[in-house]
């Protein structure tokens, strides 16, 4: 047996696995975005008249509702997790950090559809936050923050921030400190390391961590779903809606090849940044 | 004064993540048919509630069962195409590594929504199989990728050496490589078994009646507002943290030693 | 043992816990208030069977999943009653011997022939109904202003109100309030509809399901649920007495669900017991007040096994009153229904 078909032979498993119940879906996926259905008919062939429904406001606001509220979350994620991850990898005594990094990653232990239902109970009108707003005079009516875009994007800052810290973290203490102090040596502030010294080493890490948690958050339904009200569709919400009242299959899988696009031109995006900041 | 304001901040940070699992743990004692104060006093009737609730306990069942076995498969797939294409030079290598781990990249809706199509169109019926194999597309790319990374070139002269004392190719893997790569093996088991453990719309799409416990607690939750929720939701948090703890005192406990 | 058989093993591990089971398995689609064990395990262990219960939300995606399985895969539908005619066109339901069943003792004003009748032979029977009305907080509203959509769709309650997140329903309850009728709803009359719509959901808080408008009513989120009624307030009675709902002047909505035995059922026989046993008085009353919605039985017989309290919440004794002011759910045929549920997304979109 030559090397090649050896190596092949390890890889075929996988490689099968992953185009049998991965690449095909996407392709039968694709086609059926072109079918439409007849009544409970379904027809197969090329017709674009589910692309076209995206110029629809409901089916074309959930693109655009998925997208604000993604990229809301992203950034307030990564702007809330780095100075985190940055007073446990430099403030936190050494001993103390795999504790205190336990400690902030706690909730990922929950299940992830409770995690959003606990928002709920939160943020409701007699949850925890109003009672502590309006028991320190704060506020004398209780505020509405449950089923809003607030408690949606609440529920995903809360989840990532956790996920960034982690990643954030893992990169910063692997900088060397030499770094840091060298550049102190040669005369540069705090801020000035900071911004020409450890941010651009730690970006790699941030763009990684923020693309993961732009993935995760766009495709998410359950968050939305529970902490949103209904007050706007998110496009994984309207893909669900499709499938679960009216067995739209061909508009899901049109709704759902929209979401890869984006998913795609994020990647484009945050990868061309990545190259730009090497060269 | 930069201190003072980063300890307040970690403080406040903690405050933040922790605030809905402190709420969803003490509301699971409430005493009383709604989960919103005024907490109304400490009861133990809705844990006994839930581990008597057959559906939930095979949920339980079955979501272990998924993601132990969908991790294994998984971590055995990567491991292999991970050590092909580690160890043998193939055309196209880089373009296999990519598409190994594509599925990272898309939305396990996606991947679920696929899935459910092809199936339908081959007539396939939905159970805690479909389900298995969706989670196994979504666990070799992180299996792969784990293992790839961990595959230097100091187990390539270990293997060198065990094939040129008389071992056969598969005496070498399970010998020499499996061992070599234990905690990249463990981590990548572990990872994907937290992953699957938690995963809900692949479930939720591919099950029929054998369902996954995030989707039985879905279930219960459009089934009616209850401690009962908090309290399988502080269950399954407790005993994770329980897992989590032993493990972390396992690995200390080995460190020092 | 080589990588290979151990991934045989795990497979292997997958393979042995679920399916393997009892002897006789039945498999029912079903709406969530079936899948309360206090209903279901009685009939398991008089007949030493299991029930599968698979939840769906809404009657084109349970007929979908009718469509895209094996014959055999099912024994049981629950369904909308109005959506009895689209089923039983599409040949997946069987012939139910309706000597055998008690519909003599229902209350003769749902027993939906139109829909569960088709050349003389009964394919379903109405097991539960209820009405999609309005539920409200009686000590934050004044319950005066709860008799009509005109006064509760005012400033005053900007921002109090949730609607009940299901199509046809709060369509039909817009229709009424407009006094049309819901049986001759036309496209030419969706215009008017979307009005009434946007102007609902200018004023709520929460568009949601059964559990989201209870928990957002529960908790204060809102004061009033549109498109709610007894099986929404029910579960809450208890504890909150002030929670309740009324008819308004106008009239409300009839939602009846029905239940019947599929043709490809490998099962009949323990199907049609199945569903003997949830029209009987003892599975009515259990059907009546299961854990995810409450709702009349169609039985009146099963007034016998429900208490006093239980009566009170259903409000056992009004329904005559009841019945004669409430409208049927709307019946719009593909087309219409597609345009329905069109109008709905963009509602919730606004």
């Amino acid at each position: 047996m030559s090397e090649g078909a050896r190596g092949w032979g390890f890889v075929a498993p996988a490689l099968l696995w992953t185009v049998a119940f991965f690449l095909v879906p996407l392709g039968v996926m694709a086609a059926m975005s072109f079918a439409r259905l007849d009544g409970r008919e379904l027809v197969w062939g090329l017709d674009w008249g589910n692309y076209a429904k995206l110029a629809e406001p409901a089916i074309g606001q959930a693109v655009r509702v998925s997208l604000e509220i993604t990229l809301t979350v992203t950034a307030v994620s990564v702007l809330l997790a780095y100075p985190l991850a940055a007073i446990l990898a430099f403030q936190v005594p050494p001993r103390w950090q795999r504790l205190a990094l336990l400690l902030a990653l706690l909730p990922f232990w929950t299940s992830y559809v409770v995690r959003s239902y606990a928002w709920l109970l939160v943020l409701s009108k007699q949850g925890v936050v109003n009672k502590a707003l309006m028991g320190l005079g704060l506020v004398t009516e209780p505020l509405t923050l449950a089923n809003t875009r607030f408690a949606t994007v609440t529920g995903f800052v809360h989840f990532f921030t956790m996920l960034l810290t982690l990643t954030i973290y893992a990169n910063l203490v692997q900088l060397p400190r030499n770094y840091a102090r060298a550049a102190q040596d040669l005369g540069a502030s705090g801020w000035q390391t900071f911004r020409h010294v450890i941010l651009p080493l730690t970006l790699p890490g941030i763009v990684t961590g923020a693309f993961l948690s732009f993935v995760l958050c766009i495709g998410d339904y359950i968050t939305p779903q529970i902490l949103g009200g209904n007050n706007e569709l998110a496009l994984p919400q309207v893909i669900m809606v499709q499938l679960g009242r009216r067995a739209d299959f061909p508009l899901a899988s049109a709704l759902s090849v929209v979401l890869m696009g984006l998913v795609t031109v994020a990647y484009l995006l945050s990868s061309r940044w990545l190259r730009l900041d090497r060269t | 004064m930069m201190r003072w304001l980063g300890w307040l901040y970690l403080l406040t940070a903690y405050g933040f993540i922790l605030l809905p699992v402190a709420v969803l743990v003490l509301f699971s004692l409430q005493d009383g048919r709604l989960p919103v104060p005024p907490f109304q006093g400490v009861s133990f009737r809705w844990y006994a509630d839930v581990l008597g609730d057959r559906d939930l306990m095979a949920a339980l069942g079955n979501s272990a069962l998924v993601a132990v076995g969908s991790s294994a498969l998984a971590c055995a797939l990567g491991f292999l195409a991970a050590y092909g294409l580690a160890r043998h030079v193939l055309p196209g290598a880089a373009l296999v590594r990519a598409l190994l781990v594509l599925p990272l990249a898309v939305s396990t809706l996606i991947v679920g929504l696929g899935l459910l199509i092809g199936l339908n169109r081959l007539g396939i019926g939905l159970s805690l199989w479909t389900a298995g194999i969706g989670h196994v597309v979504i666990n070799l790319p992180l299996c792969f990728a784990i293992l790839y990374s961990a595959m230097g070139d100091q187990q390539r002269n270990a293997e060198r050496a065990a094939r040129d004392l008389g071992a056969n190719q598969a005496q070498v893997l399970w010998l020499v490589t499996v061992p070599m790569l234990r905690p990249a093996l463990l981590a990548a088991f572990f990872l994907s078994v937290t992953l699957s453990w938690d995963e809900f719309i692949i479930g939720f799409l591919l099950t029929r009646f054998d369902v996954t416990l995030p989707v039985e607690i879905w279930n219960l939750l459009r089934s009616g507002l209850s401690p009962r929720l908090n309290a399988i939701g502080s269950l399954v948090f407790l005993a994770s943290v329980a897992v989590v703890v032993a493990l972390e005192i396992l690995v200390l406990a080995r460190r020092r030693a | 043992m080589t990588p290979w058989s151990r991934a045989c093993l795990s497979a292997a591990a997958v393979a042995a816990l679920p399916g393997a089971a009892l002897a006789q398995e039945l498999n029912a689609l079903v709406w969530c208030d079936h899948a309360d064990p206090a209903l279901v395990e009685p009939f398991e262990q008089a007949h030493g069977v299991r029930v599968n219960l698979r939840e769906y939300e809404g009657s084109g995606a349970a007929l979908a999943t009718l469509e895209q399985s094996q014959p055999g895969d099912w024994d049981v539908l629950v369904i909308d009653a109005i959506d009895v005619p689209r089923v039983v066109e599409a040949g997946l339901m069987a012939e139910l011997p309706v000597d055998q069943l008690p519909t003599a003792d229902f209350f003769p004003q749902v027993l939906m022939e139109a829909s569960t009748t088709r050349d003389g032979k009964v394919y379903a029977v109405t097991e539960k109904f209820g009405y999609n009305t309005i539920s409200f907080n009686s000590a934050e509203v004044d319950a005066e202003d709860m008799q009509s959509l005109g006064t509760i769709l005012t400033d005053e309650y900007a921002g109090r109100i949730a609607i009940y997140d299901y199509y046809l329903p709060v369509m039909g309850l817009a229709a009424v309030s407009l006094g049309m009728q819901t049986a001759d709803l036309a496209a030419d009359d969706l215009p008017a509809l979307r009005e009434m719509l946007f102007a609902m959901k200018e004023r709520a808080a929460t568009v949601g399901e059964v559990v989201a408008s209870q928990t957002a009513l529960a908790t204060g989120e809102v004061d009033i649920v549109i498109g709610g009624g007894e099986f929404l307030t029910a579960v809450l009675a208890a504890e909150q007495p002030e929670m309740t709902w009324t008819i308004p002047d106008q009239g409300a909505v009839l939602w009846a669900q029905s239940i019947g035995v599929l043709e490809g059922s490998q099962n009949k026989d323990l199907a049609l017991e199945f569903v003997k046993y949830i029209v009987s008085p003892e599975g009515q009353a259990r059907l009546a007040t299961s854990s995810c919605y409450w709702g009349m039985p169609a039985n009146r017989m099963a007034g016998e096994h429900l208490t006093d309290e239980q009566k009170a919440v259903l409000r056992w004794d009004e329904q005559e009153q009841y019945l004669s002011r409430a409208q049927l759910y709307p019946a719009p045929d593909a087309d219409l229904d597609t345009q329905m549920q069109d109008l709905w997304l963009e509602m919730l979109q606004r």
